[in-house]
């Protein structure tokens, strides 16, 4: 596999789609700012721009494919492209860790698949370390087994016992498969909803200039409780719309949802639309994350998250990956105790002392305390009722404080913590990057403190803390991290 | 916890005070505009007031108060398997940095330090970075080495 290859034609049109839809909020703006009277070149100035950028587009689409050739050589995957400059960049094959494929709908049309390179060390800048738009899913193949062919043989220069046994990793067995009913049940329990809310908000606002919001509105508060009503009733028919929209999109996002085991990797496929096959190393494995949103804790059910390091663009933006969507609980200890034996699942959490109640009620009152003054200074009397808002913020404060605890069990340290969902983060300390106790001047008269700890998690950090634990136990958290005997 | 070893070098109360000062005139000379403008527009007189007290309280707390506070707080210890932080004037944090997990360190030196013969020295785990503010420039020259020959003793993947 020496000879230089291309990638397929359409992934002309893919580049250029997608630099296409870059253009689509520029496009939007200058129509807008053509909007306005003036002299006819001004009117037609931007159509032109926009006229030109999409004719540059799509020539440099094709310019870049043509110029875009990659092969094997000299055990490197060798990439050479460059639209004004031309660039080579040689990637030795044992800095592959993986490669991870995936599918969109015109990929799936034409048979063919999008293959990022992941390396170890690519931690420079977010991107992955080089990407085939479009090459043939047989193409696919080869390339993954001219790798994994490079890669044995360097291996058996190292150490020659290993010899056989590397095929039989392609084909393992499924370790767990998403149910299409636990889909569904997580597509409805989805969290995303507030998203879309915000999106379909910001959709609506759109239209302010023909549809006469103000004339309704006034015509309705003529009738205070008729504009009660048509508020709660367009409120629902946002949200109803909102949540089956997210329905919709997480259903698609882990259609076919299957997580393999590996020998050292574990390997997730994905998606209907959008098909995705991501590979994590064991070894990169930062921290492992149990989630579970109040209506998902109600009904035993969670999803598992993993934090792994580098390896760039594993889910678009987000470094954590999740390798069990929707699984009951009792279902997903045993597996995941299996799939990670040198963790320990089973643990007891110590919580916050009682003195941090009240601390964490305050905290949650803290946040609605503006909105609720305005609500009432607004509307007296009627406003006081806004009071009862910072009862369910107590509630809440109050369940953020019983969900709080954390475990210490030889080299691992877990902590749990609830932000409306209840995470269970475990992590090993040879994993956690730094640990920090902190008090403020409140918390030293009470003698509480607060500790967190950052694993890696992608190009950054992630930070997992446990608020308000009792000082003497926050130094011991402290002392288990540290070396220095403390007496 | 008891106090750690280390403490920072004593110039650095000098360096953060003038910073405050310069911090301080840019802040005054927006209030003086402020207060201008409230003359010409005969606004209320109090408001001004209040403008030169905070005017007045921030310099107190800039270039007197915080930086004899957050220099007493500030100690470190460079030990052979961790380093350790310990500082904060409202909220006292205390951080520990395993040496495998260091992955480089470096000294700056902005303008003012350097007058002063002192520089920062910033630790960068994988994920996080840490700095040690107002080292004296040889101390934070030989401290830069003892780390990374510390921290390539033992390396384990990420």
């Amino acid at each position: 596999m020496s000879e230089r290859k291309k990638l397929h034609p359409a992934s002309v049109l893919l580049t250029a789609l997608k630099e296409l839809k870059e253009l689509i909020i520029p496009v939007v703006v200058l129509l807008f700012l053509g909007d306005g009277e003036g002299s006819s070149i001004w009117r037609y100035l931007p159509l032109a721009a926009i006229g030109a950028a999409v004719l540059f587009i799509i020539v440099s689409s094709v310019v870049r494919w043509w110029r875009f050739t990659y092969w094997v050589e000299e055990s490197e995957l060798r990439i050479e492209y460059g639209l004004f400059v031309k660039k080579k960049r040689y990637i030795p094959i044992e800095r592959i860790q993986s490669l991870d494929v995936s599918q969109g709908v015109l990929h799936q049309v034409f048979r063919l698949m999008k293959v990022k390179v992941e390396t170890a060390g690519s931690s420079q800048g977010s991107k992955s370390e080089a990407e085939l738009t479009a090459i043939g899913i047989e193409e696919a193949k080869s390339l993954q087994e001219a790798i994994q062919r490079e890669k044995r043989r360097k291996k058996q220069v190292v150490e020659q016992e290993e010899t056989s046994s590397y095929e039989k990793e392609e084909e393992t067995q499924a370790f767990y498969r998403a149910h299409f009913t636990d889909l569904l049940l997580l597509a409805a329990t989805s969290g995303g909803v507030g998203v879309v809310i915000s999106a379909a908000a910001a959709f609506l606002s759109q239209f302010q200039e023909v549809i006469p919001y103000e004339a309704i509105f006034e015509e309705a508060s003529h009738f205070v409780q008729l504009g009660a009503i048509f508020v709660a009733v367009s409120a629902f028919f946002v949200l109803l719309f909102a949540w089956i929209i997210s329905f919709i999109l997480t259903l698609l996002k882990y259609a076919n949802f299957t997580l393999r085991k590996g020998e050292e990797d574990l390997i997730i496929q994905k998606g209907l639309l959008e098909k995705q096959q991501m590979t994590i190393p064991f070894n990169r494995i930062q921290g492992i994350t149990i989630i579970e949103n109040p209506l998902r804790q109600m009904l035993g059910f969670c999803m598992v998250r993993l934090e792994s390091a580098g390896g760039a663009a594993l889910e678009e933006g987000n470094m954590n990956t999740v390798i069990m969507p929707m699984i009951r609980k009792k279902k997903a200890l045993p597996m995941l105790s299996e799939l990670f034996p040198s963790y320990d699942f089973a643990v007891e959490f110590q919580g916050a002392p009682l003195r941090a109640a009240g601390r964490y009620m305050i905290r949650a009152c803290l946040y609605i305390v503006i909105p609720v003054v305005l609500v009432i200074v607004l509307l007296w009397p009627l406003g006081l009722w806004a009071l009862t808002a910072l009862l369910l913020a107590a509630a809440y404060g109050y369940m953020c404080y019983k969900s709080a605890g954390w475990h210490i069990h030889e080299g691992q340290l877990a902590i749990r913590s609830r932000s409306l969902a209840l995470h269970t983060s475990f992590m090993q300390k040879n994993r956690i990057q730094s640990l920090e106790l902190s008090r403020t001047w409140r918390q030293r008269q009470r003698e509480l403190a607060t500790v967190r700890a950052t694993i890696k998690s992608g190009m950054a950090g992630k930070e997992v803390r446990m608020v308000d634990v009792s000082s003497s136990e926050a130094k011991s958290i402290y002392s288990w991290y540290g070396t220095k005997k403390r007496e | 916890m008891e106090e750690l070893g280390k403490r920072i070098s004593k110039k650095a109360l000098r360096v953060w005070r003038i910073s405050g000062a310069i911090g301080t005139v840019v802040a005054w000379v927006i209030i003086a505009g402020v207060i201008a403008v409230i003359y010409i527009q005969s606004w209320p007189w109090w408001i001004a007031a209040i403008l030169a007290a905070v005017g007045i309280l921030e310099a107190l707390a800039v270039i007197v108060i915080i930086p004899s506070l957050r220099w007493k707080r500030w100690r470190y210890e460079v030990r052979e398997q961790e380093i350790e932080l310990q500082r904060g004037v409202l909220i006292v944090r205390h951080t520990l940095i395993p040496m495998i997990r260091v992955q480089h360190v470096d000294t700056e030196q902005g303008p003012l330090l350097r007058k002063y013969g002192l520089g920062t020295i910033k630790v960068s785990t994988a994920a996080t970075v840490h700095e040690i503010p107002a080292v004296e420039m040889g101390e934070a020259e030989e401290m830069r080495q003892v780390i990374s020959s510390l921290a390539r003793v033992a390396k384990e993947d990420v």
